[in-house]
């Protein structure tokens, strides 16, 4: 089987990976997690965190495997398995599964800034606006894309600090008892923090792009590690800030959070915070859009450039039929289940494939020698 | 050319969203919220803005307006402005005796959904009609600043326990645990005071604590506190104590809560002649039983209006697995309490 091989000039350093998967996974979905994971598990959920943590690291060891042995990304393990043409036509959908992440996640943003800053912001011209900017940092190719993970990731880090305000009003008590839930109930709260994780699967489209990729997993690994703490110290704080019944009627309590913030220079700190987001999904919406467009020019051999323009074409006319909060919860509730199948049923199955077919593979080898 | 182009664009979106100038809006800053006289559901709502003049005085302006939403307020206020009304600068909310009774979930709930108030908003009650306690002249730096602090720094340094709207929308969403608001009243035009502590009973208020019941009422709600009280000796000396640190301990048994307070203090103020270690510890004795008799009384008649202001529902809840608060209810009704105390006084002053 040839593939084209990418040249090394266009690779990313290993430690990057770093950068690439935690500026994915950090998007969206953290505005909002804690209440949907309460309603499973109560106070217990910062648990289930845990829980899915340990299991994306098992999810990254299977990816960067199938990665070793097909030597490419997604499409080249589909054509290893199904030949060129069913593996083409399996790789297709994930080309729908990267611009509804991208239609979601600038959506959710916009609703965002519509509920808490300004009601009359267009959509379409925003996210006319935001498309742009993401068009001319993808056509400086994945480098510059993953610059812009770099700095998505660097830049807002001290949002963090800002949290710190509603630890003086918070009752760490809150948490007792430890372990009030059934382990199904515990379970069924991973399972919802889905849209929150979802992002580190890119590493099998992006693995032809990095440099010497085993020096990389460490790195996944890392990036993974510091999202589930990051979220869990997050769910922490926030269980032990609100009651529960008063956290069920948060829709963005993390940005809820901010309202307790106190600063000299500025009334709402929202505003610098919603602000700030914006380079937060800026990586986001680059990264998803630069892999489905990858995939289109790696499947139906379209120049990249041409198929950035469809896809921005299409999310600007989809992104207009989005129009109410519940529209928009349909989504980013349907976009975390395919999420879901995708990491957590998807990628097992096509590992175990991958392994079953090398084994045979090997063995038809021994035999014709 | 292509930067040129984002340059431009960038440019010319600033125009899609509305552009709000500091000196053409009415900042709301306060509001308060009585019942109107003769109705069943409809409030008569005050606003207050503050105009800040160009030799730097403040003028308190209020506007007042009826309706049954909180935004019907704002419509009708708008129609006697010549500035939109905006409420991102909201930090007071007052509400009279009538509609506190009545119950003030409906409003208090719009702030909270309301994305531009911020959660340090202090929601008071008032002895009088919320509007006539916006309507005076306190201090040169506007109304609702000089209540503002004045509750913040009686929050810090004295007698009131720790309170603003994330606060106490938390305590009423806690199952086990009620609100409380700082109670204020006017004075004269010019002066209003902290008048007590109004207890809740979910968003209805049961009763008022006066004013020297604050001190032990901090002492039980608030984890650590400072405050102020004076002791009266057995030989008719007076002394003032400010307590420096205080610290409660609640256990919670079936049938039985211990609480124990700790505090150490100084003393700011004596009557007598000289102030000996036997004196001190006269002082400490009765400052502790003084505590202990107080907080009892405190907590019978917390137990009488079925309420739970402390959060001992909470608290047990934390320590049970599968808890019930129903059955809660009834315990907490037959609840037995025994207070301790222990009082340290380590300073006295500058002289002996």
């Amino acid at each position: 089987m040839k593939e084209q091989t990418v040249p090394d000039r266009l690779k990313i350093s290993p430690f990057l990976v770093f950068y690439l998967i935690m500026s994915m996974q950090i998007g969206i979905g953290v505005l909002g997690y804690q209440r949907i994971i309460a309603m499973d598990a109560g106070y217990d959920a910062w648990i289930s965190i845990l829980f899915i943590g340990v299991g994306i690291h098992v999810i990254v060891w299977m990816m960067y495997k199938i990665g070793e042995t097909v030597n490419g990304d997604i499409v080249t393990a589909h054509k290893y398995l199904a030949g060129s043409f069913f593996g083409k036509a399996l790789s297709v959908i994930f080309i729908g599964y990267f611009i509804l992440y991208s239609l979601t996640v600038i959506r959710t943003f916009i609703e965002v800034i519509q509920v808490w800053m300004f009601p009359e912001l267009s959509t379409f011209w925003f996210t006319f606006g935001f498309l742009l900017l993401c068009v001319y940092i993808i056509f400086g190719g994945f480098r510059t894309v993953v610059g812009t993970a770099f700095f998505g990731v660097v830049l807002p880090a001290y949002l963090l600090f800002t949290f710190g305000w509603a630890v003086k009003f918070s009752n760490l008590s809150n948490l007792l008892p430890i372990w009030d839930h059934t382990i199904k109930e515990l379970l069924t709260a991973s399972y919802h923090t889905s849209l929150t994780f979802i992002g580190f699967e890119i590493i099998l489209f992006c693995y032809p792009f990095i440099k010497e990729p085993k020096k990389s997993q460490k790195w996944a690994h890392l990036a993974v590690l510091t999202t589930t703490l990051i979220y869990t110290v997050l769910a922490i704080i926030t269980f032990s800030y609100f009651a529960e019944d008063q956290l069920q009627k948060q829709i963005w309590a993390t940005l809820t959070m901010w309202k307790i913030v106190e600063m000299p220079f500025v009334e709402r700190f929202e505003y610098i915070g919603i602000a700030n987001w914006n380079l937060i999904i800026l990586p986001n919406v680059c990264i998803s859009i630069w892999i489905a467009s990858r995939l289109i020019k790696r499947i139906f051999n379209i120049r990249q450039k041409i198929g950035v323009f469809f896809i921005v074409g299409a999310v600007l006319i989809l992104i207009n039929f989005l129009n109410t909060r519940e529209k928009i919860n349909t989504l980013n509730d349907y976009i975390g289940k395919m999420g879901f199948a995708f990491t957590f049923i998807y990628i097992p199955l096509l590992f175990a494939a991958v392994k079953i077919a090398k084994k045979f593979m090997q063995k038809r080898k021994v035999k014709k020698q | 050319m292509k930067k040129l182009a984002i340059f431009f664009l960038a440019v010319l979106l600033t125009g899609c969203v509305d552009k709000e100038i500091i000196d053409d809006i009415n900042i709301e800053v306060a509001v308060g919220y009585d019942l109107l006289e003769g109705s069943e559901d409809t409030y008569r709502g005050t606003i207050l803005f503050q105009e800040f003049q160009t030799d730097k005085s403040v003028i308190n302006r209020t506007y007042s307006g009826n309706g049954l939403l909180r935004k019907d307020l704002i419509l009708d206020v708008s129609k006697q402005t010549s500035e939109p009304v905006v409420t991102g600068g909201l930090k007071l909310a007052i509400f009279g005796p009538d509609i506190s009774e009545k119950g003030i979930y409906d409003l208090v709930d719009s702030f909270q959904r309301d994305a531009s108030i911020g959660a340090r908003l202090f929601i008071l009650t008032a002895e009088e009609k919320a509007e006539e306690v916006l309507e005076g002249n306190y201090g040169s730096r506007g109304n609702s600043t000089y209540i503002y602090n004045l509750i913040e720094h009686n929050i810090e340094h004295h007698d009131i326990p720790y309170t603003n709207l994330h606060l106490t929308m938390r305590d009423f969403y806690q199952k086990g645990e009620d609100p409380f608001f700082p109670q204020i009243k006017k004075i004269s035009n010019d002066k209003v005071e902290v008048s007590g502590i109004s207890l809740f009973q979910g968003d209805k208020e049961v009763d008022v604590l006066p004013v020297e019941k604050m001190f032990f009422f901090k002492l039980l709600v608030d984890k650590y506190s400072e405050g102020n009280f004076e002791v009266k000796l057995p030989g008719g000396d007076l002394a003032a104590v400010k307590s420096i640190r205080s610290k409660r301990k609640i256990s919670i048994l079936d049938k039985k809560t211990n609480i124990k307070i700790t505090i150490r203090g100084v003393i700011r103020e004596y009557t007598g002649k000289t102030l000996t270690q036997e004196v001190i510890k006269k002082i400490e004795k009765g400052l502790e039983k003084e505590i202990e008799r107080e907080t009892l009384k405190l907590l019978k008649k917390f137990q009488k209006l079925e309420i739970d202001p402390i959060g001992l529902g909470r608290m047990k809840k934390t320590q049970t697995r599968n808890f019930d608060f129903k059955k809660w209810e009834d315990d907490y009704k037959n609840m037995d309490f025994n207070v301790t105390s222990d009082v340290l006084i380590e300073e006295t002053g500058v002289i002996e």
